[in-house]
């Protein structure tokens, strides 16, 4: 049985539907991301675990209890918000030690906890600064500790990074991935940042519209999506996605890609599955990520079925650690991702390789993963 | 200005005009702030005057030997109808009835403020808007139903004098005058409170909740210790109202000794014994005026610096 689960879980605020219908589940110490773009219902499902949201229908559990109807400081959880949500009035001490104080803990035991959280985030200094005195690096850490002195079941935190300038919100995706690994808390963590989702999870749920696309691991999510929105959703840059059709030609099937006032590329597919065949002569979305359309020399070595063919490079973006080509296939901007200090030029014709095991398609009527 | 004019001539003469902007600006606000000033230095200075000064001097001269008599006077021995007790009784009404009654309103606009931002319920705009309304009634409007109510109330308090020994206020003057100031000022009260309220982050209140604070320790903990900048907005607007109000003083506490300082005043001013003492009226009326100043000076340098902490919160 599963640490966290959240079992049929809807919420209605009149008439409309905000949440339609959530499984998803977790384990114990484990970290599960809420990715999704904004509205999609992230924020109010992580509002209903945290119980500042009532949910309509359905149930959440955790650890085997089912908290749904607890009012939030009975469920021993703790959240980290978006603003940090700070007591301007009260000091990093004061603000650290509120809950315990709420909850009627002695003071002698309340300083020694807030003592050992301050070594933990290196906060010691700051404790008798009031919130205005911090930097946004600074708040984030008191309000990490605020969540992890009470020491809860469950953590969780709703876009913690968001306030964060770029360089910051790295160090502090680390500092939690190092927290996570070394407390070993169960977390939910909701974010609109995919990078943020692939590099802390455990476990994703991919939303949108208020229903989870996709549950799984980063690894599944990245490489298996279900459907069109979360292959274009996770990954950065995002996944090429370009219309294309089956044909079959004497033995096996091959994927065609039309091309502007070019002959259009037909990669074979060698081994397809037969599932593919069902889509012969009909249009589908082919789906291949930069990473898996690259240099010849740049590809990888051992993947089984790598198809090349030459196209017309419209612009080249040298990234520093990796160099960015966009080519036009099916009428869209693909980009192909070379290593660093590829040799191309911008206005000129280079092969590149496909790697077609890498390779999804998407039913376009259904947006559905065919394979 | 000619069409040819060279640019340093320009320059010269967008200068000149500015210059002369500002004469006309400075002018202006110092020719208004004379005018505005007058009365009040004709008040203090005929305050400090002897009455054969001001029979026979100018009413703008400093007087030529300052005397503290009139105010004296005013404090203790002026008389207000045929009683002349001087206005200190009066004086101590008005602080008995101005207090409880920006103390409770004030209290009562946080709370409704409080509730109507951060626990809505079902129809909270109709309720604000009806409390709005209540900004929006003239005070002569409710001096009849008003007036009705408290003799009700009055009168039940002789029920209870009767059943329980002890009246609890109800029928005393000064607690009618702080019901009808409290009923009155919940409308502004709640008004300043919830729009401030309104920009006040929800997360706080949300993360307090986490924290297990109950309704009334997020009240007292969270929300009051951060509302300092519209707590002295409330507390000054309400002060000056209920202080200067004379409408609801004489309608309800008009006569004897429960007359707060405004109508008080008024029957020193009313009151003909042969010479009308300006002085001691003049000294009287200063006396009335001083509170909301004071309060005014005090309470201005908190709002400014609740203002400053409000901006760097971040």
């Amino acid at each position: 049985m599963a640490f966290l689960e959240i079992d049929g879980l809807k919420k209605r605020f009149g008439n409309v539907e905000i949440l339609k219908g959530i499984n998803v589940e977790l384990e114990k110490g484990g970290f599960l991301v809420l990715v999704g773009p904004s509205g999609c219902g992230k924020s109010t499902l992580l509002n209903t675990i945290a119980g500042l949201e009532q949910i309509t229908e359905g149930e959440i559990r955790v650890d085997g209890r089912a908290i749904n109807d607890l009012h939030p400081s009975k469920r021993d959880i703790a959240m980290v918000f978006q603003s940090y949500a700070l007591y301007p009035n009260m000091t990093v001490a004061g603000n650290i030690a509120f809950g315990m104080e709420m909850r009627g803990v002695p003071a002698a035991e309340r300083q020694a906890a807030i003592d050992k959280v301050a070594k933990i985030l290196q906060i010691g200094h700051l404790l008798n600064r009031k919130p205005s005195q911090l930097s946004g690096g600074q708040r984030q850490r008191v309000a990490m500790g605020r969540a992890l002195v009470r020491d809860p079941k469950l953590f969780l935190f709703d876009e913690p990074l968001s306030n964060l300038d770029a360089k910051l919100r790295v160090d502090m995706r680390i500092e939690i991935k190092r927290l996570h690994a070394t407390t070993g808390t169960t977390i939910v963590y909701v974010t609109h940042d995919q990078i943020e989702a692939m590099t802390l999870a455990t476990k994703i749920a991919v939303m949108r519209d208020g229903e989870v696309q996709q549950f799984g691991t980063p690894a599944e999510i990245y490489n298996n999506p279900t459907n069109i929105f979360v292959a274009d959703f996770m990954g950065s840059p995002a996944m090429n996605l370009i219309p294309a059709k089956i044909d079959a030609n004497g033995s096996g099937l091959s994927v065609v890609l039309d091309r502007e006032a070019r002959q259009p590329i037909v990669l074979p597919m060698s081994g397809a599955p037969s599932g593919l065949a069902a889509f012969k002569d009909k249009p589908v979305i082919f789906g291949v990520r930069p990473e898996a359309l690259t240099d010849p020399e740049g590809a990888e070595r051992n993947a089984s079925n790598i198809a090349t063919a030459d196209c017309h490079i419209e612009v080249v973006e040298p990234a520093g650690s990796d160099t960015f080509a966009v080519t036009n296939l099916g009428g869209k901007g693909v980009v192909a991702r070379l290593r660093a200090d590829a040799n191309i030029q911008p206005g000129t014709s280079t092969p590149l390789a496909f790697n077609l095991s890498k390779a999804v398609f998407f039913d376009p009527a259904t947006e559905k993963r065919i394979l | 200005m000619s069409a040819v004019a060279s640019p340093a001539g320009q320059a010269a003469s967008g200068a000149r005009a500015r210059t002369l902007n500002r004469i006309v600006i400075y002018g202006l606000l110092a020719l208004f702030a004379i005018f505005y000033l007058m009365p009040l230095f004709v008040m203090l200075v005929t305050s400090f005057k002897t009455m054969d000064e001001i029979q026979n001097g100018n009413m703008l001269s400093l007087p030529h030997a300052p005397t503290f008599a009139p105010w004296i006077k005013a404090w203790s021995e002026v008389c207000s109808g045929l009683t002349c007790v001087g206005m200190k009784g009066y004086f101590w009404n008005s602080i008995k009835m101005v207090l409880p009654a920006v103390l409770i309103s004030t209290l009562l606009g946080a709370l409704n403020g409080y509730v109507l931002t951060k626990w809505r319920f079902r129809g909270h705009t109709l309720v604000f808007a009806m409390m709005l309304f209540a900004c929006f009634i003239p005070f002569q409007s409710v001096l009849l139903p008003m007036a009705t109510i408290l003799g009700s109330l009055g009168r039940f308090g002789v029920t209870l004098q009767n059943a329980t020994g002890f009246n609890f206020g109800l029928g005393n003057s000064t607690v009618n005058l702080v019901f009808v100031h409290v009923v009155y000022g919940l409308g502004f009260t709640t008004l300043f409170f919830r729009n401030y309220y309104e920009a006040f982050p929800t997360e706080l209140v949300k993360a307090a909740q986490v924290d297990g604070a109950s309704f009334f320790q997020i009240f007292r903990r969270i929300m009051l210790p951060n509302s300092l900048p519209i707590i002295v907005v409330t507390v000054i607007y309400q002060f000056t109202n209920i202080w200067n109000d004379f409408l609801f003083a004489s309608a309800y506490a008009g006569s004897g000794d429960v007359m707060p300082m405004t109508v008080a005043l008024n029957n020193v001013v009313n009151t003909s014994t042969g010479v009308v003492e300006y002085n001691v009226n003049m000294a009287a009326a200063m006396i009335a005026a001083l509170p909301t100043l004071i309060v005014y000076v005090v309470a201005g340098r908190y709002f400014v610096r609740g203002l400053m902490a409000g901006a760097v919160k971040g």
